[in-house]
């Protein structure tokens, strides 16, 4: 019984922590400009997480290690600090995005400008991470995270044809008359922003603070795949209801407002509110964990006192690093950049960087001193990097192209 | 690895499970990671492991020369001088883990953990 409610729980958390801002801003656009054209990538990706969040997890269970300090341990200490830089450096992309997010959410409510919610929805971050527990929130946030599910009912409202939604599966390009270079593009930055390094740091050490072992295992899996499953599955329904509202309306989603009909169409006067509140929520989460992510990562690597039920005073200087990044995650929407463009930017600048954050633990997931007989098998290290290597090709090629292009 | 094993069943240690550890004291709570070693030179006999290391400057030593510069910049104008040095006698357990016979707070080790601590207890909700 005790094990069925904590895969429960498991399963809405990564569906929480699976769903962010990226994720929406990237299937709505792909959905608006190439109809179906973009579902096998979500499905791609979807691989790719469900293969390294079930690592991550192992690895926790199995040799009771974070992965920043047997970074550290194993790869040396300048590797360990190029790959923290870059890390941080995505994760501090993420958390902007997160908080431009949450405050264009605001602004759909409120009527008000995004950018002058960028501090409060700051504020409601810090907060939330200096006053609650661990278990407070990632309860809390999976539970209303479930809203989301409204993108896989609007998407079923639309009455989407079957066979369209099955060739969307079969990996293609743009089709005729579509544009290469935007649809890689667009397919690198989904990439991005589902291969989400922050999530497996956050999932593994929350199995080292609540001291997963070996009988974990089989939680661990189900939880990674079905959890991401069911993430991927919301990420597609955005897809799909952008598909089916949004590209016969030829609205390309400039804006993110722009993106409202995905809801509003199908689902009515409600569909509005649903809509922000699906936006406000995934945003919530995930920058709630990307910050712990960050502060989890310096704190296993240098070995402070880390913890998110301890309280602030007593792991200082774990608190004062999330402090530092939600600051930092506020300054570009106060600068009035556009959320969907800096959402998309990050995304694909994410792609980019997987590789040398990746590798090394891939790396550390084939090593017998921490993973005994539990180490990766062939299929999970061929399917990980099969595909980190394709975001990486695939980012290198369009990043420029799409620069070059406007 | 798992396993945490006494250093009187165990002694032959690998390089790698002490540099870049974490440490923890006896009651288990985090005070830093292993940034260096001490070996003592001896005429005619093996070096000898005497000291573990905490301090950043010792870290920074082992970085490639930018990152250096900086950090030891900044530990000329805010350090407080000479990395920590613990014995080896010190030394309880070596598993996942080091794990020392000390009291944290007796030693320097935490100083920015308490002068940060300090800070953050005037932050509203602390």
């Amino acid at each position: 019984m005790k094990k069925a409610l904590e895969i429960t729980l498991g399963i809405i958390t990564s569906i929480g922590g699976f769903l962010d801002v990226g994720m929406i801003a990237t299937a709505s656009q792909a959905g608006a400009l190439f109809g179906f054209r973009h579902l096998w990538v979500i499905a791609l990706g979807t691989l790719c997480t469900i293969f390294l969040v079930e690592m991550s997890g192992r690895f926790a269970a199995v040799s009771k290690h974070t992965i920043r300090g047997a970074m550290r341990e194993r790869l040396g200490a300048n590797f360990f600090v190029l790959t923290l830089i870059l890390s941080l450096l995505v994760n501090f992309l993420v958390i902007a995005a997160e908080i431009g997010g949450l405050s264009l959410a605001l602004q759909l409510v409120s009527g008000i400008e995004a950018r002058w919610w960028a501090v409060p929805a700051g504020v409601v971050v810090w907060a939330l991470l200096w006053k609650g527990t661990f278990s407070f929130l990632e309860r809390g946030i999976a539970l209303l995270g479930l809203v989301t599910v409204a993108f896989v009912i609007g998407a079923a409202v639309t009455h989407p044809p079957l066979g369209g939604l099955m060739s969307g599966f079969l990996p293609g390009g743009p089709g005729p008359g579509g544009d290469p270079p935007r649809y890689w593009f667009i397919a690198v930055s989904i990439l991005g922003a589902i291969i989400s390094p922050y999530l497996f740091y956050f999932y593994s050490s929350g199995g080292v603070e609540d001291g997963w072992d070996e009988s974990y295992l089989g939680i661990n899996r189900v939880v990674a795949s079905v959890g991401m499953s069911f993430g991927s599955v919301v990420a597609m329904g955005v897809l799909i209801g952008s598909a089916m509202v949004l590209l016969p309306r030829g609205i390309q989603v400039e804006r993110f407002e722009e993106a409202v009909p995905v809801l509003a169409v199908p689902l009515g006067p409600w569909g509005f509110y649903l809509f922000a509140a699906s936006l406000g929520i995934a945003c919530l989460g995930a920058a709630l964990e990307a910050c712990l992510s960050t502060a989890y990562e310096l704190a296993q690597g240098f070995g402070w006192r880390w913890g998110e039920s301890l309280h602030p005073r007593d792991a200082s200087r774990f608190a004062l690093s999330y402090t530092i990044v939600i600051a930092a995650g506020v300054v570009p929407t106060l600068l009035g950049l556009d959320p969907l463009k800096l959402t998309i930017f990050s995304m694909a600048l994410t792609a980019l960087i997987l590789p040398p954050v990746i590798v090394p633990f891939v790396i550390l997931m084939n090593d017998k001193r921490y993973l005994g007989e539990h180490r990766n098998g062939l299929v999970s290290n061929a399917v990980v990097l099969a595909i980190i290597a394709l975001a990486f090709v695939l980012a290198v090629v369009s990043i420029p192209l799409q620069i070059l292009g406007g | 690895m798992s396993a945490g094993h006494g250093k009187g069943r165990h002694p032959d240690l690998w390089l790698g499970e002490i540099l870049d550890q974490q440490l923890l004291d006896r009651q288990e709570r985090p005070m830093g990671m292993v940034d260096g070693l001490v070996l003592q030179v001896r005429d005619g006999r093996p070096p000898k492991v005497t000291h573990l290391l905490v301090g950043g400057v010792t870290l920074a030593r082992r970085l490639s020369t930018p990152i250096r510069w900086l950090v030891l910049w900044f530990a000329r104008r805010y350090g407080r001088g000479e990395p920590y040095r613990i014995p080896w006698s010190a030394v309880r357990d070596v598993g996942v883990s080091i794990t020392l016979d000390l009291d944290a707070h007796d030693t320097p080790v935490l100083y920015w953990e308490d002068r940060v601590g300090r800070f953050v207890k005037r932050l509203p909700g602390a």
